[in-house]
């Protein structure tokens, strides 16, 4: 029935049913179905989209995932290939990624499909429904040089050969506080949320386990643009092509207050006294590892 | 004697002497010329000790040495085990106690601090207290590596920060609470290049002009290049004596009258503040206390500023200024040299004198020793200067310790 009808519009009337179904979600453009949805990035080479700054497969599909859980669905496991990385979707979402091959014989042992194409979108579905959904519409052109200069960083950034010599964050150490980076798990005491969380209290008491994620609401308090070279050694490569770094420091809501950078590493005029949300991206890498972390975004009428 | 029942058995324990609490003077203080040493860290050490040991008004020989504490971060990490007995064996202080000590930028002032308790404790009647960081031999990549490294490497470092961003977070959102303004940094940059340019052991000696350092290249925004201090190489010494053994060395010393030490949360999104820093608080509470001396009461004072915004805050954390007015402060010249309430950075401070990280806590001692002395360069000397205050902050302010120096004990 839906082929019949898509058969019948024009082209225009597609692209406006399109634009009229497309949102921004965790700073991507998205499209929801039943039973599925679609996540893309917003940039665009001609007509290629194509990943931001900060974006990879791994943030898609946490963005895609999430979209679906904020309306209500469940999803404990989904099939996918191998690019995206399966510990970070999990511990960003809980849900468990069966990584598969693309042998069609291939079994599927999870009830949704995580579907990744040749440029930045991904697909969520059941496997057993017919998709019938729109794409998102939209998007903005990004600039041809720089997208290939920062592709080009992050390939470089990724090798295994790429090493820290001072301050270091190992993948260990990176893994223990995921919980908090990724979901703003806190500790609850006496009411109160805490977080980052912390070991014992004041009196020596261990602190209980961060089980309580923070409401992702949160105002900025300060912030400040660090010029490329006094950026740490982690963004080195890629802060002479941002033209430095924006860090927030801001305030949530329940209490706590953290800092973060911002979302596609944009410069964005922050001004204190903004609401942000917030999305997972890209942080850097060492060592071959992609460190993931929610970022801010400054929520603009 | 009393009795000491352990089972049946009967111990006769004699009492122990009831300890009197020593005074601690300090008797010598040298450092090096800060900014791009040509000699490496031993050589360094070296040179800042010798000064130390020729500005003793009697003979000092290095061999009665009871204790020595060195601070150091060791950035670059060309040293960084057994930095301490390295720099010893290469001072003539082979064989005595020694270590390192390390609070990132107030490595030295800890040292200062617990070379003071080494005396205190009546365990040791001479002590030296110093510090020493290489940092300008590194390339610019490695250097990269190092920077911020004594922030929070977890939280901070991965949301881009290092220290000139973790200090211009501060200074914006001490603008917007308060009021002050990059007008009122600009004036601490130019009153301490002009402290330090006519100090021979200033990394940068050049005066610079309102104009000038209001315009700089933007480093971490509010932050200009005239608000940040340089990169440093450096040493300095400090050398304590107890009160029982003073006068064999000279007639004339500057006493450590009070001491306090504090720490804070080490990041700053975890501080019930980010506009003042408890740990210069509790620590200058407590050295107000042990000397017995009030803020109106200092004549000069070596304060910790990394950043101009660090002055700022600084100024109102001693009690300078009232909370919220280090800007009015700065503005009205009271921390200039001779002419207002207390000399604030006689030396240049970090700014202008330079910051060789885990030198800059004695470095900032050896300053005021030699101002209380009046073996300053003439036209820097504090007039009447009797009472000096050192202030040394670790990262942040995750740490920062407070000394009290004074001609009279």
């Amino acid at each position: 029935m839906m082929e019949e009808e898509t058969v019948e519009m024009t082209e225009q009337e597609i692209l406006d049913m399109e634009e009229k179904e497309t949102f921004v979600w965790k700073g991507y453009l998205a499209c929801i179905g039943e039973d599925s949805c679609i996540v893309q990035s917003p940039w665009y080479l001609g007509e290629d989209c194509v990943f931001g700054a900060d974006s990879d497969y791994t943030t898609l599909a946490i963005a895609a995932i999430q979209l679906l859980q904020s309306k209500g669905t469940q999803i404990n496991s989904i099939n996918s290939l191998n690019d995206v990385e399966a510990l970070i979707v999990f511990m960003a979402t809980g849900v468990e990624v069966m990584q598969t091959s693309s042998d069609e014989s291939a079994q599927l042992s999870a009830e949704w499909d995580l579907c990744i194409g040749d440029d930045a979108r991904v697909l969520i579905c059941k496997n057993d429904c017919d998709v019938e959904i729109l794409g998102p519409a939209g998007g903005l052109d990004v600039d041809e040089e720089f997208h290939h200069e920062m592709t080009s960083a992050w390939e470089k950034e990724c090798k295994p050969e790429h090493v820290s010599q001072g301050a270091y964050v190992s993948q260990q150490q990176y893994e223990e506080g995921a919980s908090a980076r990724l979901n703003l798990m806190s500790q609850e005491v006496d009411g109160e949320l805490v977080w980052p969380p912390r070991q014992m209290d004041g009196k020596g008491n261990t602190m209980p386990q961060a089980s309580t994620p923070l409401q992702e609401n949160a105002t900025i308090e300060s912030w400040t643009k660090l010029a490329a070279a006094g950026a740490p050694s982690e963004f080195s490569i890629r802060a002479p092509l941002l033209g430095g770094i924006t860090t927030v420091f801001v305030s949530f809501e329940q209490g706590p207050r953290g800092v973060f950078l911002l979302v596609d590493d944009e410069d964005n005029d922050p001004k204190i006294g903004d609401q942000v949300q917030f999305a997972i991206r890209r942080i850097y890498a060492q060592e071959g590892y992609i460190r993931y972390g929610l970022k801010c975004q400054i929520i603009r009428e | 004697m009393y009795i000491l029942l352990l089972g049946n058995r009967r111990y006769q324990v004699p009492n122990t002497p009831r300890r009197v609490m020593v005074d601690v003077a300090v008797i010598g203080a040298g450092q090096t010329k800060y900014g791009n040493h040509p000699l490496g860290l031993k050589a360094m050490w070296a040179e800042a000790a010798t000064n130390a040991f020729n500005s003793v008004d009697n003979n000092f020989e290095a061999n009665l040495v009871d204790e020595a504490f060195i601070g150091s971060v060791a950035f670059g990490g060309g040293q960084l085990g057994n930095t301490a007995a390295i720099l010893t064996e290469h001072s003539g202080m082979k064989g005595c106690s020694v270590r390192r000590v390390e609070n990132a930028c107030a490595s030295s002032g800890f040292a200062l601090r617990d070379a003071m308790m080494a005396i205190k404790s009546g365990e040791a009647d001479i002590v030296v207290a110093g510090g020493i960081e290489k940092m300008n031999d590194l390339s610019a990549e490695r250097k990269r590596y190092w920077l911020g490294v004594s922030g929070d490497t977890e939280w901070e470092r991965l949301a881009g920060l290092t220290f000139p961003g973790t200090y211009a977070l501060m200074a914006r959102r001490h603008f917007h609470e308060y009021g002050s303004n990059h007008d009122d940094l600009v004036n601490i940059s130019v009153k301490n290049h002009m402290h330090g340019f006519e100090n021979e052991f200033a990394h940068i000696r050049k005066e610079v002009s309102f104009e000038k350092a209001a315009s700089g290249f933007m480093v971490a925004d509010p932050l200009t290049l005239y608000d940040c201090c340089p990169t440093s190489d450096g040493a300095s010494c400090v050398i304590l004596a107890a009160d029982h053994v003073v006068r064999e060395f000279t007639d004339d010393p500057i006493w450590l009258k009070g001491s306090g030490a504090g720490s804070d949360h080490l990041a700053l999104h975890d501080r019930h503040s980010i506009t003042q820093m408890s740990a210069t608080q509790k620590a200058v509470a407590q050295a107000y206390k042990s000397s017995g001396v009030l803020a109106r009461d200092i004549d000069l004072a070596e304060v910790h500023d990394c950043f101009t915004i660090a002055e700022l805050m600084a100024t109102e954390d001693l009690g300078f200024a009232n909370r919220g007015e280090g800007g009015l402060f700065a503005r009205q010249g009271r921390g200039r040299r001779n002419e207002g309430d207390v000399a604030i950075n006689p030396s240049g401070g970090l700014k202008s004198k330079g910051h060789p990280l885990g030198a800059t806590g004695t470095g900032q001692a050896v300053e005021v020793f030699k101002q209380l002395k009046g073996t300053v360069e003439g036209p820097r000397q504090i007039r009447d200067a009797e009472i000096g205050l050192t202030h040394n902050v670790g990262g942040s302010g995750a740490t920062c310790a407070v000394h009290i120096f004074g001609r009279d004990r």
